[in-house]
Formats: C-alpha cells, sequence, structure tokens
C-alpha cells in the first residue's frame, strides 16, 4: 500500500509531477496534494456532485477516480474557470441569479454547467434540470440554479 | 430480515443430511471458508474470507445446532463479525423425502444485520439473498449428486467446487438488472453479498 | 423614510470567493504537520464494552497515537447540558443524560465513538482503525417510543427507573370543558418520524494548540462558534481569550451544527493539546448519518374538539417525543411542537403532555423546522379531517379560525422554547391567506379546472396551509461597526453563517445608516477574536436578533459621523446627509467630508480626545428581544399523482409569507426556496429508517433520497409585509418558513387528488411506496 507511483497531471493547464499511493483519490490529490481545495467532497460515494471536475473535459466526479488514473490526463477545477476579478460567464450568471447560498455544492455544479451549455447552448428549464440532477443541493431547492443556467447560456450565447 | 425458501436437492434424505452435516463438505461448498470447525457437541466456529472488491475482511462466525431430529430437520442459531458489520440469526431447516430419491429442503429464519451491511447494503438483501442462496445451494447440490454418483457406481468422489471469482460472477449476474437501474454502487452490493455468504453458511450447514 | 439599500434586490458580497473556489471551509485549512483522525464507532446499537485492544493500530507506522476512553482520564466527562428546562414551567421531569467524547461502558447508540486515531494521514488513520479490537456484548436496543416506556424495556441509561428522558405538561383554558360543549371531538393518533439534515458539508474540525504561545486554534463547523470558545476554554482549563474559534464558510447548517459539543468537537482540540500537534477531522457521509444529530420522531395521541360551525373549541394532544440516547438540548423540540400545535389560529382551550423517550439511536436536536412543523402537521390534519366531516370547505374552515388582526400581541399563556410565555407579537393573517389562494387561483381550480381534469382520468389535488413559525428568540446578539480610514466599513457580529447571505444582509443594513455601498462593508462572522459576545445561528434569528444589534450599533456610528462632521463642516447635524461615502450638506452637496477622512480625525496623533468620548467611528451594541417574533405563511400546491407510480408531479407551487420587513427579496426568495425543497424531502422523499434494533438501514444518499432538480417544482414567492413591533428593522425570521407546512400540505393535496378513495393520512413522511402501501390497506378496509 505504501508504494508510490509517479503521474503526471495537467490541472488547469498547470502540469503537476507527482508520486502518489495507488489509492489516493483524485479528489485528495487535488485538494491536499495540489492545494486546490474548490473541489468540495460531500458524500464520497459518487452520489451528491460536489467534487465534479472535468476530466478531459468531461464532468467526472473525483471522489470515485483515484489519482494514478489521472496520470496523462488533463483536469479542469473551478480553479481553471475564472478569478474573483474575472468571473467565467457561468459565475457571473450564478452570482447575479443568486444560484448559490452555502456555495459548498457550487463547484461540481459549475464544472457540470461548462460542457453542457458547451454541447447546449440554448437549453430548455427541463433540460438544464435533467443536467444537474446528479448534482445535489441543499439550501437553494435549485430554483435559481436553473435561473442561473438560463442567464449563463444567454451571455455565453452573446 | 426474514428469510425463508425451498430448494430441493438430487439425493436421498439420509445423504443430504450427512453432507450438510460435515464442516468440510460445506467448507468446500462456500468458497472463501477459510475453516469451519466443530468445536462443541453441536456447535461450529468458522472463518470465511470476504474477498470481493473494497469489503474485504473475515467474517468470524459461531454456529449452534439444536433441537436436532436426523434426518428431518434442525435448528440452528448463530452469530457473525467481521469489518463490515456484523450479522445475527436463526433459523429451521426441514428435510422432506420426495419422489425419484429427491429431497425437499424449506428453510425460514430471522436475520439481524448491523454496521455497514445494514446501513448501506439494506436495499438489495431481500432480491439478492433468494439468489445467494440458490447458488450455494446449488453448489451443495452438485456435491451431493457427485455422491450419489459415487455411490451408484462405486468410485471415489469427484466433485470440484466452483472458484470464489466464478461464485462471485454468479451472484453479480442476478444483481445485475437491480443494479442498472438503480443510482447504487458496486460496492454497496458487494456489502451484501459478504452477509448473504454467512447467512449461507448457518443455513447450509443445516 | 424611503429606504435606499433595505428591500433591495443586492446581489451577494460573498459570492465571487465561493464561485471561484476561493473561500475556506474548515476541510481547506492546511497546517504543516497537521495529523489527522478517524473514529472507531459501534456497529451496535446497544452493548456493553467489555474490552478494547488497540495496541496494533498503535503500533501501525504513521499513527501517533489512539486514544480510548480510558486513556482520557480525568479529561473524560460527559457534554455540558446545553438546555436545561424552563424555570418557569410546572411540574417538569427532566433528566439530563449528556453525550460522551468516547464510550466508557455502555454503547447507546449505533455509530457512537469508541476510540480515536490520530495519524499522519486520513488513509494511514482509517487503516489503525480495522486494527482495533474491540469486544463488545450485543444488548437488546430500544427503537420504538412505545416500546421504549413499557414497563421491563431494556434502559438506555441503567442509573434510571425507565427511558423517561422528560414529562411536561402545559395548559391554557379549560379543555375538558371545551370537550363538554364539542359537537364534534376528532380523536386521531398521527405519527412522525425522523429525517436528517443533510448538509452538504459533513461537519470538520482542526484543531491547533500551539505550545510556544498557549494558544488554541480551532476551525469548526459550528453554528455556534461563541459558545464552543466558551466551553473548550472551560473544559480544557484555558482563559477564553487562549481559544479562538472560527467557523469559516460552512456549507449548510439546518441545525445539527448548532449542536454543542459533538463528542469529536472535545476530543479533537483536547488531543491537539495532548499532542502539541494540529489536527484534522472531517467526517464522512456514513458518519454523518450515525453520528450528527437527527429530528422529528414523535407519537401524538390528538383530539380537537370543534363546534358545528366548525371553530375550534379545543385541542389537546399526549404525545411522545424521540430524543434518542442522550438528551442534551433538553426540551427545545418538544416545546417547539407545543407552540404549534395551536397554529395560527385561535384556540381557547388547549393541553399538552408531552413524555421525552431515549431509545438507541442517533441524537434528536433542531433540524431546520425543530419540531414546529410536528405541531403544524398534527392542527392541519385535524382540521382536514373536521373538514370533511362538518362538509365545511379546507378553506373556510381555517379562515373561521384565524387570529383576527385585532387580536395581536396575542398570548398563548404557554410557555416557548426561549422560556417566555408565548405572544405572537403582530401579524394579519387572512389577507396572507387570501393571496396564496389567489396567486394559485383556488376557486377556478376547484371549481373549473379538477372538474375538467377528474373527467380526464388524472388525478389532481389542491392543498392550502397556512402556519406560523416562531423566530428570532433570544438571548442577544451583538455587532460592533467600524469606519476604517480606508472609508469602508467593517463589522464584527458573533452568530457564524452557513449559507445565510449575511455578509450582504447585515451590509445592507450597515449601508442604510452610514450611506456607503453595500459592498464597502465587509463583515466578519463566527470568529471569537474578531467578536466575543453572543451565541448563534439557530431559530431563524440571524437577521432578526444580530441584524437589530448590526442596526443599533451602526446607528450610534452615524450618530457619531454626524456630530464630528457638524464641528468640522460647520453645519447643523440636521442638515447633514450620509450619501456615498460622504457626510455632505443637503442643499450644498459640494460641501462634503468622506467617511475615511472623518475616521482618521476621531482618532487623532496629536490633541486630544475629548473627555466622555470615545476615539474612532466604532460602535458596539447589542440585542435581545423580550420574546421571539412570530412569522406567518401560507403555502399552496397543486399535485398530480400517477396511479401506477404513485409519483407526484407538483403543478405549481405557492408561498406567500409575512415575516416582517423584508431586507433582501433576492435571497429571502433563496432562503424560502431552499426550506421548501427540505420541506419537499421530509414530506415524500426522506426518511431514516431504523430496524427495531437501532440499526439505520439507509445511510447513504444511494438511499436517503434528497430531493434532486427533477423532483423540484418552480415556487411563486409572494410577500405581505407586518412589521414586528418587537425590534427598530421590525423584522422576523425566516430561515425555516420554508420547511414547516409542506408535510402538512402534501397529506392534504394528496387526499384531494385521491378523491375516489377513502385515505386519511396520519404520518410523515412518506413516500410513494408507502402510499402504495396506504392505498393498499384503504382497499382492504373496504
Amino acid at each position: 500500500m505504501q508504494n508510490s507511483f509517479n503521474i503526471a497531471v495537467t490541472v488547469n493547464d498547470t502540469r503537476y509531477e507527482r508520486a502518489v499511493e495507488p489509492r489516493i483519490l483524485l479528489s485528495d490529490f487535488l485538494r491536499h496534494d495540489l492545494g486546490l481545495t474548490g473541489t468540495h467532497v460531500g458524500c464520497e460515494h459518487g452520489v451528491c456532485g460536489a467534487c465534479t471536475i472535468l476530466f478531459d473535459g468531461q464532468p467526472a466526479r473525483s471522489c470515485l477516480v483515484f489519482a494514478v488514473q489521472a496520470h496523462g490526463h488533463k483536469i479542469t477545477t473551478v480553479e481553471g474557470l475564472g478569478t474573483i476579478d474575472n468571473l467565467h460567464p457561468i459565475q457571473e450568471a450564478f452570482h447575479e441569479a443568486h444560484g448559490l447560498q452555502c456555495g459548498f455544492c457550487t463547484p461540481g455544479i459549475l464544472t457540470t454547467i461548462v460542457p453542457f451549455l458547451e454541447q447546449n447552448p440554448d437549453p430548455s428549464e427541463e433540460e438544464i434540470r435533467e443536467a444537474i440532477s446528479g448534482n445535489l443541493c441543499r439550501c437553494t431547492g435549485y430554483q435559481h440554479i436553473v435561473d442561473a443556467v438560463k442567464l449563463a447560456a444567454e451571455k455565453m450565447r452573446k | 430480515m426474514k428469510i425463508e425458501g425451498e430448494y430441493t436437492f438430487d439425493g436421498p434424505r439420509e445423504v443430504v443430511w450427512v453432507l450438510v452435516r460435515d464442516p468440510e463438505v460445506l467448507a468446500t461448498c462456500l468458497p472463501g471458508t477459510q475453516s469451519l470447525r466443530l468445536v462443541g457437541e453441536n456447535e461450529y466456529e468458522g472463518e470465511i474470507n470476504v474477498r470481493i472488491g473494497p469489503i474485504a475482511g473475515v467474517f468470524s462466525g459461531r454456529l449452534i445446532v439444536s433441537d436436532e431430529a436426523p434426518p428431518e430437520s434442525c435448528t440452528l442459531t448463530g452469530e457473525g463479525k467481521g469489518k463490515p458489520g456484523f450479522v445475527k440469526g436463526s433459523g429451521n431447516v426441514q428435510l422432506f423425502e420426495q419422489a425419484d430419491n429427491k429431497t425437499l429442503m424449506k428453510y425460514d429464519g430471522e436475520v439481524q444485520i448491523g454496521g455497514r451491511l445494514a446501513s448501506v447494503g439494506q436495499r438489495m438483501i431481500d432480491t439478492v439473498s433468494k439468489s445467494m442462496i440458490g447458488q450455494g445451494l446449488g453448489v451443495l447440490n452438485e456435491a451431493i449428486k457427485a455422491r450419489v454418483l459415487a455411490r451408484a457406481e462405486a468410485k471415489e468422489v469427484e466433485y470440484t467446487p466452483p472458484s470464489e471469482t466464478e461464485f462471485a460472477a454468479a451472484v453479480a449476474k442476478d444483481m445485475a438488472g437491480g443494479l442498472l437501474s438503480s443510482k447504487l454502487f458496486l460496492w454497496l452490493a458487494l456489502a451484501v453479498i459478504a452477509v448473504i455468504l454467512v447467512v449461507i453458511v448457518w443455513l447450509s450447514v443445516g | 423614510m424611503t429606504k435606499k439599500f433595505i428591500g433591495k434586490r443586492v446581489k451577494r458580497n460573498e459570492d465571487p470567493r465561493l464561485l471561484t473556489g476561493q473561500a475556506l471551509f474548515v476541510d481547506d485549512v492546511e497546517i504543516p504537520g497537521m495529523l489527522h483522525a478517524a473514529f472507531l464507532r459501534s456497529d451496535y446499537a446497544h452493548a456493553r464494552l467489555l474490552s478494547i485492544d488497540v495496541s496494533a493500530a498503535r503500533q501501525r507506522p504513521g499513527v501517533v497515537a489512539v486514544f480510548t476512553a480510558e486513556d482520557m482520564g480525568e479529561d473524560w466527562q460527559p457534554g455540558p447540558p446545553l438546555v436545561s428546562p424552563p424555570p418557569t414551567a410546572k411540574d417538569v421531569i427532566f433528566h439530563s443524560r449528556r453525550q460522551v467524547p468516547l464510550v466508557k461502558d455502555k454503547v447507546r447508540h449505533a455509530g457512537e465513538a469508541i476510540a480515536v486515531v490520530i495519524a499522519e494521514s486520513r488513509y494511514i488513520a482509517e487503516d489503525a482503525v480495522e486494527d482495533i479490537l474491540v469486544e463488545l456484548e450485543p444488548l437488546e436496543a430500544v427503537s420504538d417510543l412505545e416500546k421504549s416506556l413499557q414497563e421491563g424495556s431494556t434502559l438506555v441509561h441503567d442509573d434510571l427507573e425507565s427511558n423517561l428522558a422528560a414529562h411536561l405538561i402545559q395548559k391554557k383554558g379549560d379543555y375538558e370543558a371545551a370537550r363538554e360543549k364539542a359537537d364534534l371531538v376528532i380523536t386521531r393518533r398521527i405519527v412522525t418520524d425522523r429525517g436528517a439534515a443533510a448538509a452538504m458539508e459533513n461537519r470538520g474540525i482542526v484543531a491547533h494548540w500551539d505550545e510556544k504561545s498557549q494558544h488554541l486554534t480551532v476551525w469548526d463547523t459550528t453554528q455556534a462558534p461563541i459558545p464552543i470558545r466558551n466551553g473548550l476554554a472551560a473544559r480544557l482549563g484555558l482563559s477564553a481569550n487562549q481559544v479562538r474559534v472560527i467557523a469559516p464558510f460552512v456549507g449548510g447548517g439546518f441545525g445539527p451544527k448548532m449542536m454543542m459539543f459533538y463528542p469529536e468537537e472535545m476530543l479533537i482540540p483536547w488531543a491537539s493539546m495532548k499532542l502539541s500537534r494540529p489536527i484534522k477531522w472531517i467526517e464522512d457521509r456514513r458518519e454523518n448519518f450515525y453520528a450528527t444529530t437527527q429530528e422529528r420522531g414523535q407519537n401524538h395521541d390528538v383530539e380537537l374538539a370543534l363546534s358545528r360551525d366548525g371553530h375550534i373549541l379545543g385541542l389537546k394532544d399526549v404525545f411522545l417525543h424521540d430524543t434518542g440516547a442522550y438528551d442534551p438540548y433538553g426540551l427545545t423540540i418538544p416545546l417547539n411542537t407545543q407552540c404549534h400545535l395551536m397554529g395560527p389560529y385561535d384556540i381557547e382551550n388547549f393541553t399538552s403532555e408531552v413524555s421525552v423517550v431515549f431509545t438507541n439511536k442517533t441524537l434528536v436536536t433542531p433540524v431546520r423546522g425543530a419540531g414546529r412543523p410536528q405541531g403544524i402537521f398534527i392542527i392541519e390534519r385535524l382540521l382536514d379531517i373536521a373538514a370533511k366531516e362538518l362538509g365545511i370547505d379546507q378553506v373556510e374552515i381555517r379562515k373561521r379560525n384565524l387570529i383576527p388582526p385585532e387580536a395581536f400581541p396575542y398570548e398563548h399563556k404557554i410557555i416557548d422554547q426561549a422560556f417566555a410565555p408565548l405572544v405572537l407579537d403582530s401579524g394579519n393573517y387572512w389577507p396572507v391567506m387570501k393571496k396564496a389562494l389567489d396567486m394559485i387561483g383556488y376557486d377556478q381550480f376547484v371549481k373549473e379546472e379538477q372538474p375538467r381534469l377528474r373527467a380526464e382520468g388524472k388525478y389532481v389535488g389542491i392543498g392550502i396551509t397556512p402556519f406560523i413559525e416562531s423566530t428570532g428568540v433570544g438571548p442577544y446578539e451583538g455587532a460592533r461597526v467600524t469606519v476604517e480610514a480606508s472609508g469602508k466599513v467593517f463589522v464584527a457580529t458573533g452568530v457564524g453563517t452557513q449559507g445565510q447571505g449575511h455578509f450582504t444582509t447585515f451590509a445592507q443594513i450597515v449601508a442604510e445608516q452610514l450611506g456607503v455601498a453595500v459592498s464597502d462593508v465587509r463583515i466578519v462572522t463566527g470568529d471569537t477574536t474578531e467578536f466575543h459576545w453572543g451565541t448563534g445561528t439557530f431559530a431563524s434569528r440571524g437577521a432578526v436578533v444580530a441584524g437589530n444589534a448590526i442596526h443599533a450599533s451602526a446607528s450610534i456610528v452615524r450618530q457619531k459621523v454626524l456630530k464630528l462632521a457638524c464641528k468640522i463642516l460647520e453645519t447643523p447635524e440636521e442638515e447633514l446627509e450620509l450619501e456615498c461615502g460622504l457626510v455632505r450638506v443637503a442643499d450644498t452637496p459640494h460641501k462634503s467630508i468622506s467617511l475615511g477622512e472623518l475616521a482618521l480625525l476621531a482618532n487623532p496623533l496629536r490633541g486630544a480626545v475629548e473627555p466622555g468620548t470615545e476615539p474612532g467611528l466604532e460602535a458596539t451594541a447589542y440585542f435581545g428581544p423580550q420574546y421571539g417574533a412570530t412569522a406567518f405563511g401560507t403555502h399552496a400546491m397543486i399535485i398530480e399523482i400517477d396511479p401506477e407510480t404513485m409519483m407526484i408531479a407538483i403543478k405549481r407551487y405557492i408561498t406567500v409569507e409575512d415575516c416582517g420587513t423584508v431586507l433582501n427579496p433576492l435571497i429571502l426568495e433563496g432562503q424560502i426556496h431552499g426550506g421548501v425543497s427540505m420541506g419537499i424531502g421530509n414530506a415524500y422523499y426522506e426518511k431514516l429508517h431504523f430496524d427495531e434494533n437501532g440499526q439505520l438501514l439507509n445511510a447513504s444518499f444511494a438511499d436517503y433520497l434528497i430531493p434532486s432538480a427533477t423532483e423540484m417544482p418552480r415556487i411563486e414567492v409572494g410577500h405581505v409585509e407586518t412589521t414586528s413591533p418587537l425590534n427598530e428593522l421590525g423584522t422576523k425570521g425566516v430561515g425555516e418558513a420554508g420547511t414547516i407546512p409542506v408535510p402538512a400540505l402534501f397529506s392534504q393535496a394528496i387526499e384531494n387528488a385521491l378523491y375516489n378513495r377513502e385515505l386519511e393520512i396520519l404520518e410523515t413522511p412518506l413516500s410513494p411506496n408507502r402510499l402504495f402501501e396506504l392505498l393498499v390497506n384503504e382497499e382492504k378496509s373496504r
């Protein structure tokens, strides 16, 4: 169990080389080895979606992936979307539509929405609800999240 | 949780009775069983190694056979403990003679589970247990058939129990329908397999 | 005066950090040399601890320490009692039995902690937990409330005669006399069961004892950082100023994070001091299902006495309340239930008798709603039954019983959770209910749409449920408001924040007084170094109690600003206005001085600060309400039931809230949406299934289903404002409002939809499965 493997992972366009135990989860690797604590862990069994990251552009649950499996792959976390001074249009829309409260599930929702809007730039409310149905939020009742996604779609179409 | 059901063995009642009361036979019928020892007049102790995916650990169990009426019926009481939780239960097993040298086993019991087995496995247990018990008794039946055949032809018993992997695969196949349609993940299901393996020890020992 | 900031849809100050992954949550704290903790927890709900062998765990490489109850020596003590029974209540029985840091003699609920491993990583700590050999002798467990009180039942606490934890009777008027006069008495058994708060962030603690500076810093996902600081100091033999507790961004609270001194909360700081190392413990989701408090298990035997015309003459309720294995929170929840049993109705005769019961299950402390949903469920169910039996319309029977506007303040003459007499401070109920009826188009639906849809074979139903919520209780909160030399305003308050938008609503209150931009008000909540008086964020009180304390402080600062500016601008105070970060002369706007400059002048390096004045533009003030402000609201819903699957599609969902002055409608709507979402979970998806042996059978999000976006309807929110006379801002709380009436609303709408069945729902939570079972039973009994 103590054996380490050398892995090289590109996270938010930065290449990291680290030695990791094979059992280290990608979520723990991102959070604790790389200090990218924007990815949150809510259930460790792949249901809540808080730990969603983009794995080669596709949303994936980082609590269900081992860090070694990310070797040679491209990961995007919430830190890779926008900055406080330069929010990504989706982040901007969440701010404007009050699409977050405690903000714990938010990073996973944002990363789920990025590829969703790429594939579906003008989604209906039903499609949005379906798209985020794998992300649990206990604060918002989802309504303002849905509004935020609609607003984000508008912003990104412009 | 209640467990009940029946199974028809392809052998006469005396053979079934002798086999199910023989710990060595049982140990070979149940892949993963490390040992099953007679520790008292009607008391067994055993360890079963459950090593499927992340649910890996040894269940230690103790089983008492009482109200024994050979070759017709007995009562089983037992408990098992392991890293994934614990199991406690008791049940009755009855053997009925059937035509064509067959034997009908009827069993019913009440099982309590706790720990991870209960908290994350509960939903699957009812359906999975039926499959698991069927598989376990099927294996036992193969042993009985081999014994009957050997007796008839007066030669050595030739019987190879299935491997742990084969056993697990058969159960996983039965469960697949349920798994695919739910959000449940494999490790939850595997936790359940662990408990059922223990349940089978008791039931099949009878 | 028209308001410039209060009541506006201001975007939240805290969002950019949360949206970019830059907000600090407890699990984000990294300290060099930090160790990690994992707990060994009992698989049994009730068992005697015979022996425990941690030697193998201690030998595992990377393990720094393993502690059992034995190892704690004199430091092993049960948690402090949080809430004692109300001193003014008569003849109260109360047996205080508090949770223990680690099991010493006996396990009392599944998941109770037996030992803690401290190791170089969480992975190693969890490995070492598996190395511990523990011998437990299983005991019979009590799970069911009634069985628990039966003679000869296994005792959760061996030193007590029974599993009765507390007993209290509250009375108003004379119920028995009222019953004599009644035309109809409805008698029912109504049962409510447990759910989880299930905040998305589990609990977590990082404790850092610095031996050299003799300071303990604790990051805790608590809703009550100041009481935690006080308690830790007392227990660890430190002075309060040696302990700093920080509740940083917290990923949802919903009540259980208000529970004080979870075993881990005491152990991790204790272990950090023992080892002189920082230690982190983060709860995992399965632990959260076992070790974080839960709520709502009650059995009610109720009677409602009515006159023929539907007027309520009296209500009697004898109920059992499940407190789990310990009762640190005293009578808070059952008192809330008692105070909501009469709902928004004018009921003169009332008797309520509660027996609090110990069971071998996880501890019970308030979860969003905190006893209120149970009270509302009972009275609303009884009124639905009464309406059917008397042939009166559901809305009409409620309208006839609502407390009239002229009756406020309305005295209920019983005692509430804050030990104050229950007084409903203000309200005007019917217009709120009427607004909900209008918004959902009640008459049109009932008269036209529903008959048409029924003719098409559809099972559509409507429900309308009014409710009250006691909010904003004492004792007090405080705040310090400081104008800084930059011209920005700094505010510190003791309450913690778990997503309610305090960084914005509190800033709006300050901006209103000081005329600065909301984004120029920086708020710190939940850091005991910044402000060290207060209680916590609970009982829908943040905006009311802390909000008014902030308002009071900001008002004092405003006076100081005006006084100083009056001198400098040589203009009377009445002619000055605070706008855009400046103090200016109202009719000569170019004659002005910025707040920053004034702050500098108020804190001079030379000269003298006049006797009787204070330096700086700063003020600290407190607010403690005499009693809580009571909000009112009405939810209405139209549903369609799929008779094959029992899945419910919510076609319309309306809420109308009267929570007094609205500080920020955007945030208010968010609070209501979230509350309704939890309410819908409580009503139709979420139930913690304990078996008869106290084993929890659905401890994961795969089995415990909280609503996702596809279950949630779009919620239409209406407001009515009846300001509270109890505080200057006129606010009432709203944090729990969304959750409270939903189970009652669901039952009403389901019965209405299944109009051709004799269904009477007397339990919550329901689920599609359970509804199916109820219908099967109904068919059998026909």
